[in-house]
This record gives C-alpha cells, structure tokens and sequence, in this order.
C-alpha cells in the first residue's frame, strides 16, 4: 500500500485548469468579435464556460475540505499564504490605476486648462451618494466582524444574521454605485478624467460584487453546516477579501471623490 | 469547544459535536440525514475523482462543459482564419 511522505494535499487529476485556460481564451477572443465584428456569441461561450468552471472547481474544493478531511493545518496554511499572495497582486493591480490617476491630476495639462477636475468637468459632490457609499462599506466591514466572532463563539444565528446583513450592505453599495454611474454628467470617453475615474471605480465595483458573491457562497455555506467554530478558512478569506475591498473603496474616496473634486 | 482532537477525515463527528450541542440529539439526526444525503458517497475509496464523484450530474455537467470550451476553441480559431484572410471589397 503507497502513502504519501509529505503533508500537502496532492489533489486528484482535475480538468478545470484546462477548461478555465479555454474559457480564458474565448472571452478575449470573443471580446475581440463583439468590439470589431459586432456578434456576440464567443464571447457568451467564454462567460459561460468561464462560469461553469469556477462553480466546479470550488464545488471539488469544498468536496476536498469539508467531505473528504483533506484540509488540515499544514494545508490550511498554504491556503492562507495563497489567499494573501492573492490579494497583494490584487493590491498592484489597483496601484496601477491609482497611479495613473495622481500621474494625470497632480500636473494637469493645459489641454486640460491647467487645473484638476479638467475644464468642463462637473465632478460627484463627495459628501452625497460618495459619503454614504462609504458609511455603508464601513458598515459593513462591522458586520462581518462580528459574523466572525459569533462563529468562533458557535453562535450560528447571530452569525448568519451579521453575515446577511454584510451581504445585503455589499447589494445596497452596488446599487448606490449603479445609480450613480447612471447620474453622473461625465461619461469614460470624458477624456483622462472620464478614463481614471471610471476605470478606477468601474474595477472597484466588480471587486465589490464578486466579494458580495463570495460571501453569499459563505452564507450558503453555513446554511449547509460546512464551518465549525474553529476550521472555516473559506469564511476567512472571503472576510479578507471584502476588508481589501474596502480600503480600496477609501483609499478612492480620498483620492478622486475627496480631494480630485 | 466541538474539536474533539479532530478527525478531519470524518466530517460527521465535527458537525455531530455541534449539532449536539446547539440543538440536542433529536434535531441532530435530522440534520445528520440532510448532509448525508446531500451527495453520494465523497468517502468511498473508489478510484473515482473529486470532479465526478457525485454521481450522474457531475458527469453531464463536465461533458457539458468540455465541449462548450473544445468546442469554441475551434470556433475562435475558425474566425480567426476568417478574419486573417478579409474579402475585398465590391
């Protein structure tokens, strides 16, 4: 009988990185057909492949952890340092739009007339629908400390309550957000003001919604009796993940609502 | 308070320490069902992968899925030979 002489978890052959470098490569292709050839189908084949092997392979970790007992510490450990590797790349992905933000806006052009916001641009007052957006981040990074303690407590209510509501003010700050994009008198093509800002924000968003998501997979999660008061590294990670989102979120308040206005 | 120097292996035995706890046994074998059921047999050394251990659905589910992603890669590959050779125009 063979057993293995190390503590990592060597994980059956799986065919989703093949099926996600595939879906990767239909949606840049398919992004290519819809922005010159105006058809939309390789690129639907991409969102839905992309789809389909992102609940998979999460469907085989959680099988992996929660059914099979193949998460222990020392795996559990390289999780963590994964989850935050990951988030630190995803701190340099935003540094590159904050760079270009402040390389724009702390010496405007004189196409630009010179000063910051540019000539012709009205921007969001950031004491309106900006200042609540970041009542209700901040919020919301309460509440799911506190979802996170009443699990470590094995308080299951209170934790499915805190967390629901950290859920609910992650859709209302989308929605906020939506509806602001929508008001806004400037649009992207509103030259590097226009490009900055909804670049920024634009990417900021999708990271709140995928960060909603993954705590409604938590939420899900917990429903099932996946965690226990002291093993549930993917509630940890989505909390890691939405207090990232967060700071984004103040650190572009600060920046472009606050002082680019 | 529920890791009773865990057996990670065996999931029950964690859920069935909590479930004791916050409810009693009664609700616990309810539950116990629930997530028994919930797929097939995820313990069983049957040589099967993770990926389609769960049954017929796993099975469907990843077919669907290989030939949606095989299958538009040829796709994209045959547009991008259409696009690499334009028709001239009129």
């Amino acid at each position: 009988m063979t057993h293995q002489t190390h503590a990592y978890h060597m994980v059956n052959p799986s065919p989703w990185p093949l099926t996600g470098a595939l879906s990767a490569l239909l949606l840049t292709s398919g992004l290519v057909m819809w922005f010159h050839f105006n058809t939309s189908l390789l690129l639907l084949m991409g969102l839905t492949t992309n789809m389909l092997t992102m609940y998979q392979w999460w469907r085989d970790i959680v099988r992996e952890s929660t059914f099979q007992g193949h998460h222990t510490p020392i795996v559990q450990k390289g999780l963590r340092y994964g989850m935050i590797l990951f988030i630190v790349s995803e701190v340099f992905f935003f540094s590159g739009f904050f760079w270009a933000f402040y390389h724009s806006s702390l010496a405007p052009t004189p196409e630009l007339g010179g000063y910051w916001p540019p000539a012709g641009i009205t921007p969001l007052n950031p004491m309106e629908v900006p200042l609540l957006n970041t009542s209700v981040l901040l919020a919301s990074g309460v509440s799911i400390t506190w979802a996170h303690h009443s699990l470590m407590e094995g308080n299951r209510m209170h934790m499915m309550q805190a967390l629901l509501i950290t859920i609910l003010l992650g859709l209302y700050f989308t929605f906020l957000q939506a509806s602001e994009y929508y008001e806004t008198p400037f649009t992207i093509s509103d030259g590097v003001y226009g490009s900055t800002f909804f670049m920024a924000t634009g990417f900021h968003g999708l990271h709140v919604i995928i960060g909603s998501t993954f705590l409604i997979v938590c939420y899900l999660r917990q429903l099932n009796y996946h965690f226990t008061s002291n093993h549930h590294f993917g509630f940890e990670a989505a909390a890691w993940y939405w207090h990232f989102v967060d700071v984004v979120w103040l650190f572009l308040y600060v920046s472009i609502y606050w002082w680019g206005s | 308070m529920c890791d009773i120097a865990p057996d990670l292996r065996k999931g029950k035995i964690r859920m069935n320490c909590f479930l004791n706890v916050v409810f009693g046994d009664g609700r616990m074998q309810y539950k116990e069902q629930r997530m028994a059921n919930t797929l097939g047999n995820l313990d069983e050394d049957d040589g099967i992968p993770v990926h389609l251990k769960g049954g017929i659905a796993d099975a469907l589910l990843y077919r669907a899925t290989m030939i949606l992603t095989v299958g538009g890669t040829i796709y994209a590959i045959y547009q991008l030979a259409l696009a690499s050779f334009p028709k001239k125009q009129g």
